[in-house]
């Protein structure tokens, strides 16, 4: 006799809620009071940001002070000092398509047409030529703007961008001299990683912005701006080359015995086998130093560069507007949230899209 | 230098000795393997035969002792390496197959790279190796997603694709679940049958039987006997050999 076996059905939504959340008295009481508790805060908050706030500017600052809510008002009042920072108010609209450039480059790159080594370069050599004749001009009837100048939402990306450009591919170097056969190679880039890794970022950004020109000679200086660059790309490059060392680590051994037995030379068999893999293992990691460089960016307002934090800092200033920090702050926020909620979901469809092959 | 002469030996080696640090782990081995020739060697587990087939496309670095392949003497010489890798294919026990590309990719890549040969040749040849060894359908798959006999014939194939004149096999069906290595072993048996120069360490008797010119049997870093296989497997002087034989063949 055969017997059928029936899956009990799956529990309804409401079922399934009553399961979770109400299944004993007590139970149901502290979901009730956590309930009240989270519509309380969401109503309040709400209320802040939506109900009682002040959007226009037509009052003033005094109008907007008095109000309940926030005072939305000294971001349309303010917002080119938070994009833009001290740049000349009259060429702002270039600081703006720069960082359309630096989206639009890093948008491009990140997508799987562009990864051919041709079309990376394009894109890259295109937007960053781009991005130097916007923002400085003295060109093309631009009026020039010296890097000095420079400041917020496109100083950041422009920090943060090449920051990553150059201390990627320093931090695949480091990696591969870290695992060279040759003893004193892998321990000299082991001992300057270690080194870099066990000063803070701040005093790395400090020596080069500061300390270096007294060392140099005058030529070989450059702004002030490309010091602290190649400060924090080396700072990103010692962590990012102990992950992706890590994730080399993570390939097995037969993988590159395998690309030397077909006749591979070193760097086919780097570049197209070993790379390729330890990347993949890599990339959570990697993403979380991306996320933690971007971030990060805000601290070269210590060497006197004003970033979107600290022209945000100016934005409410020490007139008008110093009431109305807090909102200043949370528009800020904002704006690291959507480049770094992005920068996280991309990487969630890295891989998604490398785990393909996975065994 | 031209590694395609056809005159001479396809390996020869003479006196070769390998260190481990202070582990001696071929001692003075001395073997000649002609073109075309079907070469089966065997031995208990530490016995030195992965490490001497190794030795041949210079996958370990040999202490002492010459090594000429196609007429090529493996130095130092990079170029001489790079040379005779090209022209020894090499089957391993765990596949080493690239996971990160399709089982095609896998079988183009070195062709187009090393051989520098053109992507729609090389895709060519890859078919056809892949149909040779009765898996052309698996083609646009990764190799996670095949099973493990399948993976070892795409192995082959990859192997193949390079025209090589010799075929190393380092255990090719030790890490195969039973029901798959009669797969693995037929498509040996095929190439062998075509002429292909073949040193194959397996502890396969059977195979050893059907194809093999000359059995070897390693012990300690040493070979302790050589002969044909009707002679080998039927009267062996050995008493190691009969020994490590019985162990192999009465299960």
């Amino acid at each position: 006799m055969e017997m059928i076996v029936v899956a009990p059905p799956a529990p309804g939504r409401i079922e399934d809620l009553r399961r979770r959340f109400f299944a004993t008295p007590l139970q149901s009481l502290l979901s009730l009071i956590s309930l009240a508790i989270m519509v309380f805060i969401a109503w309040k908050l709400l209320n802040w940001a939506i109900f009682s706030a002040v959007f226009t500017t037509s009052g003033g600052p005094e109008a907007c002070q008095a109000a309940a809510g926030a005072c939305w008002s000294v971001i349309a009042a303010r917002w080119r000092i938070i994009l833009f920072g001290l740049y000349p108010f009259e060429e702002q609209w270039r600081s703006a398509l720069a960082c359309v450039t630096v989206v639009v480059m890093t948008t491009l790159s990140c997508m799987p047409a562009f990864w051919t080594g041709r079309r990376i370069a394009l894109v890259w050599g295109t937007g960053a030529a781009l991005y130097y004749v916007l923002m400085k001009g003295g060109v093309l009837g631009l009026l020039y703007v010296g890097e000095e100048a420079w400041g917020g939402l496109a100083l950041t990306l422009f920090i943060f961008v090449t920051t990553c450009l150059i201390g990627f591919p320093l931090a695949i170097c480091l990696a591969l001299l870290r695992r060279s056969e040759l003893p004193w190679i892998s321990r000299t880039t082991g001992l300057i990683i270690d080194a870099v890794r066990s000063l803070p970022l701040i005093s790395i950004l400090f020596t080069f912005a500061v300390v270096l020109p007294f060392a140099l000679p005058q030529w070989l200086q450059g702004d002030k701006l490309y010091r602290v660059i190649l400060g924090s790309a080396l700072f990103f490059s010692a962590y990012q080359a102990e992950i992706v060392r890590g994730g080399m680590q993570g390939v097995p051994k037969g993988q590159e015995e395998a690309a030397m037995a077909l006749g591979m030379s070193y760097w086919q068999r780097i570049g197209r086998i070993l790379l390729p893999q330890a990347m993949r293992n890599a990339l959570p990691a990697t993403i979380n130093q991306f996320v933690v460089a971007f971030k990060e960016t805000s601290l070269v307002v210590i060497v006197g560069f004003f970033e979107i934090l600290a022209s945000g800092n100016a934005a409410y200033g020490t007139g008008d507007w110093r009431f109305a920090y807090v909102e200043v702050y949370v528009f800020i926020a904002l704006i690291y949230f959507v480049f770094v909620f992005s920068l996280s979901r991309y990487g969630a469809f890295l891989e998604r899209r490398m785990s393909v092959g996975e065994r | 230098m031209n590694s395609t002469q056809s005159s001479g030996p396809a390996v020869r080696i003479e006196n070769l000795d390998k260190y481990y640090g202070s582990f001696h782990a071929l001692r003075k081995i001395n073997l000649s393997v002609k073109r075309g020739e079907r070469i089966v060697v065997c031995g208990p587990s530490g016995s030195g035969k992965s490490t001497m087939i190794r030795c041949i496309n210079r996958l370990e670095q040999h202490n002492g002792g010459r090594i000429t392949v196609l007429g090529t003497e493996l130095n130092d010489d990079v170029g001489n390496i790079d040379e005779i890798r090209r022209e020894v294919g090499m089957v391993f026990q765990h596949f080493n197959l690239f996971p990160h590309m399709t089982v095609l990719e896998n079988c183009m890549i070195a062709p187009m790279i090393v051989r520098k040969r053109p992507r729609a040749e090389a895709e060519a040849t890859a078919r056809r190796y892949l149909e040779k060894v009765r898996i052309p359908e698996q083609a646009m798959k990764f190799p996670g997603q095949l099973s493990g006999g399948q993976q070892q014939r795409v192995a082959i194939a990859r192997a193949l694709c390079m025209q090589p004149q010799i075929m190393l096999f380092d255990e090719p069906t030790s890490a195969l679940d039973p029901e798959m290595i009669a797969e693995v072993l037929d498509v040996m048996v095929t190439l062998a049958a075509e002429g292909m120069t073949m040193i194959c360490v397996t502890h396969e008797m059977g195979f050893a039987r059907r194809v093999a010119d000359r059995v070897i049997f390693m012990e300690g870093g040493e070979i302790v006997e050589e002969a044909p296989p009707e002679e080998f497997f039927a009267v062996s002087r050995n008493e190691r050999t009969r020994q490590f034989l019985s162990q192999v063949l009465d299960h």
